[in-house]
C-alpha cells in the first residue's frame, strides 16, 4: 500500500475495485465506514453487491473478467472529460502520449458490452475520483490479482492514480490490501526468486557482493540469475528440473488451483519436506514432516499490508517436540555444511535490517510496547520515528528518474469462457469466519460452529431456479478439472451467470474445479474466472449423507496420517518376519 | 491470568491484541490499541485462538518429527537428530546429482514471522545456492 490503513479514514474518496473488505479485512472495512461518516465518497465496482456497495455513493455492477476494459474506460473519462491533473502528469510522469494511444480507444460507450456498465456511471465515477478532496485512494484485492491480466490491471490502476494526481500526497494512492497476515512480510524478507530481503535484486552484482560478504559465502555461491516461481512447480517437476520441495507453512493442495494436479506433482518429487503445525492434506503427502511451533508459541515480527512492522510475543511454551522454524532451518543448514547460529529472533532481525536500507530503523525497541510499530521505509533508529505512512511524497517515485512510467494495455478476454457444457463462471472468494486453508480457524470452536462443510456456493435466484435448486440445498458443481458438493446460498446480491465459492472448504473444495492458468509475468493463477456447471440433486437426504461421509473419511485420514507420531522411536520396531510370527 | 501481546495471524490488517493464558492454555483475547485496529477486533481476531491448544476439531497438530524411509513407506516417528540428518543427506544427494536449482523452498506468509522467513531464504541462498524460494503471494 502506498498509504496507511489508519489514513484511509481521511481520504476524500475511496474507490474499491475487486475488493470486498467486509469479508477479507473487517477492520479495514470499518475504516471505510468511518471514512464515509467523515464525508468520504465511496465508489464500489464489483460484480457482486458486496457489503460496502450498500454504503457506496456509486455502485458499478461490472461483469466478471472486464477489468482492463473497465479501467481503460475510466482512464479515458479522466482525459476526455477534462478531469486529469496536467501539472502532475507533466512534472511526475513519463509516457503520457503513448499511454493515451491505447486509452483513447476505450470510451465507456465502446466497451459497454464488456463492462456491462452504463457509460454515465463510469463518467460519474471518474469525476468523483478525480475531483476528490483532499485525496483519493484506489483499494483492490484478489478481484484484480487473480485474473488473467492481473499485472496489467495493476499497471492500469497505478497509471490512473498518476494521471488523476491522486498519489504522492497524504492518504492517497494505492491500497492493495494483502490477504494473509504476513504476505507483505514474506515479500519484505525476500521470499521471492528475484529479490533478496528489502526488495534488492538478485541480478544486481553489487547487491550480491553485499549479501555474500555479510553471509560469509563466495559470490559465486549466490547466482545472478533468478530462481523458479512456486506456481511453476508442476511443470518443473514434470520436466525433471526440480526434485526436492521444502514446503514451509503452506497448504498448496488446498490453496492452489487444480488440486488434483498439485497432488500429482507432490507425489512425483524425490523428496518432499513439510514443516507445519498441522496434519493437512499437504502434510500427509510428505516424506519428511518437521513439527514447528505455532503462532502463540514463538515471538517475531509481522508486516501488515500498509508496511507496518509489529512485534508479537510468545504466550505459551512449545507443544511436544515442536521447534521454532528458524531453529530448524539453522540446524539443517549447519548439518549441510553452512553453519548458522542465532540465540533469539532479535539477533536475526538485527542482521536482516542491517542489510536492508529501508528497514534499518525498525528496531525491536520501537515495536515492543503496546501500539508500537515501525512502517517502512524507516531509516532512523530514533524511537519516536515510526517511519513512513505515505509513500512517494511530492510525486517522487522509486524509479531511476523519480518519475512514474505510465502504462496502458489492451483488454483480453479471460482464458476459459463459459460454453454450453459449462455455462456458469466460477469465481473464488473469501468469507469472514474462516481463513485460508482453514487448518487454523477450522480448529477453533466458535468459528467451526459458525460455518462448516461443505461451505457454500453462492448464486443468483435466476440461475438457481433454472436448475431447480432451492436455497440451502446440497448441489453438485463440476468443471473440466473435477467435481465437488457444496451448499447453495441463493441471493440476489450475486450477479446472474456467476457462482462464488470460498476456498476454505475441504469437501466443498473450489480448487478441485479451478484451473492452473497463470499470468505470464507474475505467474499468479486466474482463480477468479473459470467455467463450471451446477446441478441440483434430487435426493437431498442422500446428498447430506454423502457430504458427511466424505468429511468423516477425510478427517479420519488426517488422524490416521498423524497417528505414527504417538509411537516413540524404537517402540514398534520389528521386521516383517517377526510381525508375521506374532500374528501367527 | 497471563497476558501476552500478539499481532493477529489472519488477515493483513495487523491488529494487536493480548492472548489470555490460564494453566498453559490460551483461553481468550483482549484487543489492544494497535496502530491499525485501535482497540477493535473482528470475529476471527476475537475467536480464532484455540487452535493453538490442539483441539483436534478438524485435524491434529503435528508434535514429533516423522519420516518415510523410502518413497511410499509409512510415516515413522524419529528423533530430531535423525529427521534432520535424513533430510540433509537426501537433499545433499539431490544437489550433488542435479545441482542447487533442483531444490525449491517456500516462505510462509502466515504464523512463522519475518525472522523465520529471513533464515529460510538465507538457508536457500547461502547453503543450497539457489534463489528458488517463493511464497503464496501469487495465490
Amino acid at each position: 500500500m502506498s498509504c496507511s490503513i489508519p489514513g484511509m479514514e481521511d481520504a476524500g474518496c475511496i474507490f474499491l475495485f475487486g475488493y470486498n473488505p467486509a469479508d477479507s479485512h473487517p477492520i479495514v472495512a470499518r475504516r471505510i465506514v468511518r471514512a464515509k461518516e467523515k464525508g468520504c465518497k465511496i465508489i464500489v465496482a464489483d460484480p457482486r453487491h458486496i457489503e460496502t456497495a450498500r454504503i457506496a455513493d456509486l455502485y458499478l455492477p461490472i461483469k466478471n473478467g472486464c477489468n482492463v476494459a473497465f479501467l481503460n474506460a475510466f482512464a479515458n473519462c479522466l482525459v476526455n472529460d477534462g478531469l486529469y491533473d496536467k501539472e502532475f502528469v507533466a512534472e511526475h510522469t513519463n509516457g503520457f502520449d503513448e499511454w493515451w494511444e491505447t486509452i483513447k480507444n476505450y470510451t465507456p460507450e465502446s466497451v459497454q458490452d464488456i463492462t456491462g456498465v452504463e457509460p454515465a456511471l463510469i463518467h460519474q465515477a471518474a469525476e468523483m475520483y478525480a475531483t476528490a478532496n483532499p485525496s483519493a485512494i484506489i483499494g483492490w484485492g484478489m478481484g484484480v490479482c487473480q485474473q488473467k491480466q492481473n499485472l496489467k490491471t495493476v499497471h492500469t490502476i497505478a497509471s490512473i492514480a498518476c494521471v488523476a494526481g491522486q498519489i504522492g500526497k497524504p492518504n492517497s494512492g494505492l491500497a492493495p490490501v494483502r490477504g494473509q497476515n504476513n504476505v507483505q512480510g514474506s515479500c519484505d524478507m525476500g521470499m521471492l526468486p528475484n529479490l533478496y530481503p528489502g526488495y534488492q535484486k538478485v541480478t544486481d552484482p553489487a547487491v550480491r557482493a553485499k549479501f555474500a560478504k555479510a553471509w560469509g559465502v563466495p559470490e559465486e555461491k549466490l547466482p545472478l540469475e533468478e530462481g523458479y516461481k512456486l506456481t511453476d512447480l508442476g511443470h518443473l517437476v514434470d520436466e525433471g528440473k526440480v526434485h526436492c520441495f521444502y514446503n514451509y507453512g503452506e497448504d498448496p493442495v488446498q490453496t492452489e488451483p487444480d488440486s488434483a494436479g498439485m497432488r500429482k506433482t507432490l507425489s512425483e518429487l524425490d523428496l518432499f519436506i513439510c514443516q507445519d503445525i498441522f496434519m493437512t492434506q499437504t502434510t500427509m503427502l510428505a516424506d519428511v514432516i518437521l513439527p514447528a511451533t505455532s503462532w502463540g508459541e514463538h515471538e517475531g515480527v509481522f508486516t501488515a499490508s500498509d508496511r507496518s512492522f509489529q512485534h508479537f510475543d510468545a504466550a505459551v511454551p512449545p507443544k511436544g517436540e515442536c521447534r521454532h522454524d528458524w531453529e530448524i532451518f539453522a540446524d539443517l543448514s549447519t548439518r549441510m555444511g553452512y553453519p548458522m547460529h542465532y540465540d533469539n529472533t532479535e539477533q536475526i532481525w538485527n542482521e536482516c535490517i542491517s542489510l536492508c536500507p529501508n528497514f534499518v530503523g525498525a528496531t525491536y525497541e520501537k515495536m515492543a510496547p503496546e501500539g508500537g510499530y515501525a512502517q517502512w521505509p524507516v531509516k532512523s533508529t530514533d524511537v519516536n520515528d515510526h517511519g513512513t505512512a505515505d509513500m512517494f511524497a511530492g510525486g517522487k517515485f522509486t524509479t531511476k528518474d523519480g518519475r512514474a512510467n505510465l502504462m496502458a494495455h489492451d483488454w483480453e478476454a479471460p482464458s476459459e469462457l463459459p460454453d454450453d457444457e459449462y455455462p456458469l463462471i466460477l469465481c473464488t472468494v473469501r468469507e469472514v469466519g474462516h481463513y485460508s486453508c482453514r487448518s487454523m480457524t477450522g480448529n477453533c470452536k466458535t468459528l467451526a460452529l459458525l460455518a462448516d462443510e461443505p461451505g457454500f456456493v453462492r448464486m443468483n435466484p435466476a440461475d438457481a431456479q433454472a436448475r431447480g435448486i432451492k436455497n440451502g440445498n446440497i448441489v453438485s458443481i463440476h468443471s473440466r478439472r473435477g467435481q465437488v458438493y457444496s451448499r447453495a446460498d441463493v441471493s440476489d446480491r450475486i450477479n446472474k451467470g456467476t457462482v462464488y465459492m470460498t476456498y476454505q472448504w475441504w469437501i466443498g473444495k473450489c480448487n478441485e474445479l479451478t484451473m492452473h492458468k497463470v499470468d505470464p509475468v507474475s505467474h499468479t493463477p486466474e482463480d477468479k474466472f473459470s467455467a463450471c456447471q451446477v446441478d441440483a440433486i434430487a435426493d437431498q437426504v442422500w446428498a447430506e449423507g454423502e457430504v458427511e461421509r466424505q468429511y468423516t473419511e477425510l478427517k479420519q485420514a488426517l488422524v490416521d496420517a498423524a497417528a505414527p507420531q504417538d509411537v516413540e522411536p524404537g517402540a514398534a520396531k520389528f521386521d516383517d518376519e517377526t510381525h508375521v510370527n506374532q500374528i501367527v | 491470568m497471563e497476558k501476552h501481546k500478539v499481532i493477529c495471524p489472519y488477515c493483513g490488517a495487523g491488529c494487536q491484541f493480548n492472548l489470555l493464558v490460564q494453566n498453559g492454555q490460551v483461553v481468550g483475547t483482549e484487543p489492544l490499541n494497535g496502530i491499525t485496529n485501535q482497540g477493535e477486533l473482528c470475529l476471527k481476531g476475537m475467536s480464532g485462538y484455540d487452535f493453538i491448544n490442539d483441539t483436534k476439531i478438524l485435524t491434529p497438530r503435528v508434535l514429533h518429527p516423522m519420516i518415510r524411509r523410502t518413497k511410499g513407506a509409512d510415516l515413522e516417528r524419529v528423533s530430531w537428530d535423525e529427521a534432520l540428518d535424513f533430510t540433509a543427506s537426501k537433499m545433499q544427494a539431490i544437489i550433488d546429482e542435479y545441482g542447487p536449482n533442483a531444490v525449491m523452498t517456500t516462505g510462509s506468509s502466515r504464523g512463522g514471522g519475518n525472522e523465520a522467513n529471513y533464515v529460510m531464504q538465507k538457508f536457500t541462498r547461502a547453503c543450497i545456492g539457489t534463489h528458488s524460494v517463493d511464497n503464496c503471494a501469487r495465490t
